[in-house]
């Protein structure tokens, strides 16, 4: 078992309420959820890999591919769709070549959509890695995309 | 006797009594009110997702599921008002939309019935006719009961394609309700978790991580997901197109010494199907792959032996019985006591062993009583059997608190023990295991030792070190695992049987039993070894050698009969040839199937199977259990005791004059104690070794490989079950 | 707090213990259940569970449990400290104290406003709010599990009897204002998107129910609705309050039922007349030059996304609509009237300054 992940277990109890907590460290660790991780949890907890596997695949936080370089997030809660942010998704979409979900072929940009970041009152809103943008326009957003190498 | 708590509650204006602990589904079923459901299923934790057994309850808002609703005193229930019905009708549509229901209300649904020899051939299920659950289907039952007639909800088809590449059960999840049955049996019934549902919402799928097969993900193939599934969405490939099946016969297992009870499905008179009866004492329900799908491929093989068989110069030829018989006789009666041996299958019927013991020693007039279990044990085969004999029962280990498990995985085997297993280590039992692989239990386990076979007698010697208290175990824990006075079980897995450091096992299991109070359970493919020593059907043992007072009295084989010397006549019983058994120069092969190549048998005997020739066998736990029959017997094919009662009579006048079962065992009854009287079950009691003491060392060569493949009466269960390949091939890895 | 000893076993050498631990939860909707959330804290999916057993008597772990959230248990400091008199002194009979509401969409001053429970719609939105700048069309409350309420309603007081009575919920305390420019059947389907993407999938009622209502809708934006549909809507989203297992399916049918109850007329339009009167269901309506107002600046040129509108500097633009994806951007940046979005009678889209 990789070091990393063995310090990161070593941080949590070994009861089943635990695997939640263990998946977000390990997606903060690796930027997603891999089979060698998911091995060393069902020894850890005593959960079979499969139930770790359908407990992780319900929670849209948890990816199994590895990201993209940049994590472009557009806000489409109701605020944001009211003013415009579908728009500002479908335009991505046309402009990188990929669907929602995807990561860019040359794994520069991961696109996805979620439903509200909380910044309602300056919407529409895109966060890019951990940078909120608000009242976003298509324009402004093709300008933004080229800081992110 | 204490009585069960009642109350009494109202339903659709009738008062009626309930158990206390039930839910209102349970108790309307109780009372003949049936309330259509899909997703609830007796033996399965309630789920209430398919919505279909709503009900009206005074005192709750809305419409409760009656599978998941309580029942209190002085309940108001009311199962069938319009708005339910509508309800249920309106949710009944939903679900139809998403399965594939053309033929459910066509009109041409029993008129296609011209063309029916071709749908199933295309595919696709896109209908009933189409399915193969049809005419077996809860969805289809569930609609009449709804009154379903029609829908108007276009038809969703999600486009999945089917899963076919793992063995034994096909995966049509086009079909799938997402009920949850499969999923929950998989987890809470069997303990074994392969099953999950995946995603959320409409994208909810099931199956296990990573799209993995099922194979890869630890899949037992117990076929339980497929015995609850309503619709086709999950179906077993050889019995796919059977249809409903004619009758189910009640039986056991002969593949190993557990003794499962199996229902066998019979259609057109051939076991097309095997299910778990989940109400067994035995076993529970808790079945393995060999028993739930390697029974009619085995069965009903195109190789099966149908008519006595000679070989003459040019070839292979028939003939009919008497000859064959004469012939047999002659040969035996010509080559005499000295110059014959007996081969018995130890997972013959204890009337096929009675007869058998009877034949060699008063027909014949020789010990020569040969087996695998004696070739294979060589001079281990007093602990094995003192080992074997005093096995707890598989229940006991719920309430254990230290497990220690030696070369086992109960994947493909041993499952209701493995499952058991597992509950007490959910329980909180201590539980380590030694492997030479990683092994299916090492997830619950506490501490999984993996090493090669030559390390485990000084792992065992650590644990028995720390339990008395002087020394420290090898391994970081301060304290014992493995508590004196403390419950504890060791169980020896067929690994650690067939291992080259079995006798140094053994001598520390018999030191743990003996001196520091553990229990014993051991793993062994010889379905009926307790049936060989109560018939005696070991050289040198008497039948009614398990007598309910003193002790086993065991003659070491080696001892009593010369094991390495070549014969002129071998006479194999059930039973394959194989290297460390004697040669022969006549080999007279009774079998239902062809010997493993390399062998060419001079005499053939078509020799019928357990789904066709009743009879008795006996478990582990000394329990005698019964094989019924299912079918007739394959085409000239006869009870094993009917062939051995024939050539005797030839050989001798008036000798085994065997005309039915129940005339054996009669027979049996009177010598053999536990036979008769209603325990059914044989006394068991400790193996001491007489005679001539055993020569050091397995003098047979090197012992049987581990990884032997499962097999029944010497053929290898692959050759003829297509499935098993794939099992074979996994457990070697 | 730990480290000062104000937070487990023996606070300040007294014999009173308390242990706080937080959990994250993973990005699931449907985990504001209350059974949900507890299968999500024991590290299970997220899905609700069948009551009863209630949670007071087996909930987490099996143990008897209460649920609350932040927003009640954030309100108690203040009512333990001043006492109850000062706290109902808000608020109006049976619904005592303050809410917290989100106010955002289409209005002047957006932003989170805490009021007395009972103060009107029009007050929220026409005082604190500052009004709208376009014609006022709806109120949005209660999030995805709410419903919009239409110009009639704006005397309505906000309290949980008033806005369940009208069709809607409390919720959170979403308020989503919108004006001419908001397509309502566009709303109810995003609505029904959102649920449909966050319903757990465990029951047939919404998981499959909600995907129909989602089909019917996406064809009545793309003009291919018939008024079956009408009728079809309300029985799915009847069936799926009474059939569905938790509150997110039991809700989910609110927008769409709302909408259809106070906005039939636009459904109606779609269906009919192939129109949004909104301009913005893409299959229904398309963007134009109007030759007259082009004065040619190329404005409109610089900022399309795909190119769709060409033509040389002081000359009218064109404008393709085969590559044309209706991103407003022209129609937004263009000074002189000059570009028009429509269903299939062409009309001037208006502009406020």
């Amino acid at each position: 078992m990789p070091e990393q992940i063995r310090r990161i277990l070593g941080k949590h109890g070994r009861s089943p309420d635990e695997l939640i907590p263990i998946l977000q460290d390990v997606q903060a660790a690796f930027g997603y959820i891999g089979e060698e991780s998911v091995k060393a949890i069902s020894r850890y907890l005593r959960i079979s890999e499969n139930q770790i596997y359908g407990v992780s695949s319900f929670y849209a936080q948890f990816r199994f591919t590895e990201p993209g370089r940049h994590g472009i997030k557009v806000c489409l809660g109701t605020a944001c769709h009211v003013r415009g942010g579908g728009t500002l998704l479908d335009m991505l979409e046309r402009g990188l070549d990929i669907h929602c979900g995807e990561t860019t072929e040359d794994k520069r940009y991961d696109l996805d959509r979620v439903a509200c970041l909380g910044c309602c009152a300056l919407s529409p809103v895109v966060q890019i890695d951990r940078d909120i943008y608000s009242r976003m326009t298509v324009n402004k957003l093709t300008e933004l995309l080229k800081n992110y190498e | 006797m204490t009585k069960e708590k009642k109350v009494s509650i109202t339903i659709d204006n009738r008062k009626v009594e309930a158990k206390a602990k039930t839910t209102i589904l349970q108790a309307a079923r109780d009372n003949n009110i049936d309330i259509p459901s899909l997703c609830a299923l007796e033996h399965l934790p309630s789920y209430g997702a398919c919505r279909l057994c709503v009900v009206e309850v005074d005192g709750i808002r809305g419409f409760p599921t009656s599978c998941t609703t309580p029942v209190e005193d002085g309940m108001v229930i009311r199962t069938d008002t319009a708005e339910v019905r509508t309800l249920r009708q309106e949710v009944l549509k939903l679900l139809l939309s998403e399965h594939p229901a053309s033929c459910l209300f066509c009109e041409e649904q029993t008129d296609c019935k011209n063309f029916q020899g071709t749908i199933r051939k295309v595919g696709v299920t896109t209908g009933c006719r189409y399915c193969p659950n049809d005419d077996m289907c809860e969805l289809q039952e569930v609609t009449k009961k709804v009154g379903l007639t029609e829908t108007s909800y276009p038809v969703y088809y999600r486009n999945f394609p089917v899963e076919k590449e793992d063995p034994f059960y096909d995966r049509d999840y086009n079909l799938c309700l997402l009920c949850g049955r499969c999923v929950r049996v998989c987890n809470d019934v069997r303990l074994n978790g392969t099953l999950s549902f995946k995603q959320r919402g409409k994208m909810t799928t099931i199956g296990p991580a990573f799209g993995r097969s099922h194979l890869e993900a630890g899949c037992e193939f117990c076929g339980a997901c497929v015995a609850v599934c309503p619709t086709g969405a999950l179906s077993a490939k050889a019995s796919k197109w059977s249809g409903k099946p004619d009758e189910v016969v009640e039986s056991t297992c002969p593949y190993c010494p557990i003794g499962c009870t199996l229902d066998l499905k019979v259609k057109a008179g051939e076991v097309v199907d095997v299910s778990a009866d989940y109400d067994s004492p035995t076993e529970h329900g808790l079945i393995c792959v060999k028993g739930r799908f390697a029974i009619p491929e085995y069965v009903l093989s195109p190789d099966r032996l149908a008519r006595p068989t000679i070989l003459k110069p040019e070839g292979y030829d028939f003939l009919p019985w008497e000859e064959a018989l004469d012939e047999a006789a002659a040969k035996l009666k010509a080559a005499g006591p000295k110059n014959t041996f007996v081969v018995v299958s130890p997972q013959l019927s204890n009337e096929d062993l009675f007869v058998a013991q009877r034949f060699a020693r008063e027909v014949i007039g020789t010990e020569a009583i040969l087996s695998s279990v004696i070739f294979d044990l060589g001079s281990d085969l007093r602990s094995f059997v003192d080992l074997v004999v005093m096995s707890e029962q598989i229940d006991t280990i719920e309430e254990t608190k230290g497990i220690l498990t030696i070369g086992l995985d109960t994947t493909y085997g041993f499952t209701p023990l493995g499952i058991a297993v597992k509950k007490a280590a959910k329980k909180g039992a201590i539980l380590v295991t030694v492997s030479e692989h990683e092994c299916n239990l090492d997830m619950l386990s506490e501490e999984a030792f993996q090493s090669d076979a030559a390390k485990w007698p000084e792992f065992m010697d650590g644990i028995m070190k720390s339990m008395s208290g002087n020394g420290t175990r090898k391994s970081k824990a301060a304290a014992p695992l493995f508590k004196k006075g403390d419950r504890n079980v060791v169980i020896i897995g067929p690994d650690a049987v067939f291992s080259g450091k079995r006798k140094e096992i053994f001598e520390r299991v018999l030191a743990m039993r003996d001196n520091l109070g553990w229990k014993v359970i051991v793993c062994h493919p010889y379905t009926n070894l307790m049936g060989m020593l109560a018939m005696g059907a070991l050289p040198g043992l008497k039948p009614g050698g398990l007598k309910s007072d003193g002790v086993l009295k065991l003659k070491d084989p080696a001892g009593v009969v010369d094991l390495k010397q070549n014969r002129k006549v071998g006479y194999f019983i059930g039973e394959a040839p194989s290297p460390e058994m004697p040669k022969c120069e006549y080999l007279i092969y009774e079998n239902a199937l062809p010997a493993p190549s390399g062998f060419d048998p001079n005499l053939i005997l078509p020799a019928g199977l357990f789904t066709e020739s009743p009879g008795t066998t006996i478990s582990s736990e000394g329990k005698i259990l019964t094989f019924n029959r299912a079918s007739a017997p394959f085409a000239e094919s006869k009870p094993d005791w009917w062939i051995i009662s024939g050539i005797a009579a030839r050989m001798k006048k008036g000798a085994l004059k065997y005309s039915s079962l129940a005339a054996i065992q009669s027979e049996i009854k009177k010598s053999i104690p536990g036979f008769s009287g209603k325990e059914r079950r044989v006394p068991r009691k400790k193996v001491v070794m007489e005679g001539k003491a055993a020569a050091a060392g397995n003098p047979f060569g090197p012992c049987r490989d581990a990884a032997a493949p499962a097999a029944f009466r010497g053929v290898p269960l692959h050759d003829h079950v297509a499935g098993m390949k794939a099992i074979e091939e996994r457990r070697h890895k | 707090m730990r480290e000062y000893g104000l937070l487990g076993s023996n606070i300040l050498d007294s014999d009173f213990s308390f242990e706080i631990k937080i959990k994250e939860g993973a990005g699931a909707f449907v985990c504001g259940e209350e059974t949900a959330l507890i299968g999500s804290i024991e590290g299970k999916r997220g899905m609700p569970r069948s009551r009863p057993p209630f949670p007071a008597i087996a909930g987490l772990f099996g143990s008897p449990t209460i649920i609350n959230n932040v927003e009640t248990l954030g309100t108690l400091p203040n009512i333990l400290r001043n006492g109850p008199d000062w706290y109902t002194r808000f608020g109006k009979e049976g619904n005592r104290g303050t809410k917290t509401f989100s106010l955002v969409g289409k209005i002047r001053r957006p932003g989170l406003i805490e009021v007395q429970l009972g103060t009107t719609l029009r007050e929220i939105i026409f005082d604190i709010g500052g009004g709208v700048q376009k014609p006022f069309k709806a109120i949005q409350t209660g999030g995805p599990s709410g419903g919009c309420l239409s110009e009639e309603f704006l005397d309505l007081t906000v309290d949980y009897e008033s806005l369940a009575s009208a069709g809607s919920i409390m919720g959170s305390g979403g308020l989503i204002v919108m004006d001419e420019d908001t397509c309502i059947v566009d709303l109810a389907k995003y609505f029904l998107d959102f649920t449909q993407k966050e319903s757990c999938g465990k029951c047939v009622p919404c998981r499959v129910g909600t995907k129909h209502i989602l089909e019917i809708l996406q064809r009545i934006t793309e003009g291919e609705g018939s008024p079956d549909d009408l009728l079809a809507l309300r029985t799915l989203g009847d069936t799926i309050k009474k059939g569905a297992l938790c509150g997110l399916g039991q809700t989910a049918p609110n927008p769409v039922l709302t909408t259809l109850r106070y906005f039939r007329n636009e459904y109606l339009e779609h269906i009919k007349d192939h129109t949004c009167r909104a301009t913005v269901c893409k299959s229904l309506i398309e963007y134009r030059v109007i030759k007259e107002k082009c004065t040619g600046c190329q404005s409109c040129v610089r900022v399309c996304p795909t190119g769709a509108i060409t033509g040389p500097r002081s000359e009218p633009h064109n404008l393709d609509a085969s590559k044309c994806i209706k991103c407003r951007s022209c129609y937004e940046i263009c000074r002189y009237d000059a570009i028009a979005g429509d269903a299939i009678v062409i009309r001037t889209a208006e502009r406020q300054s």
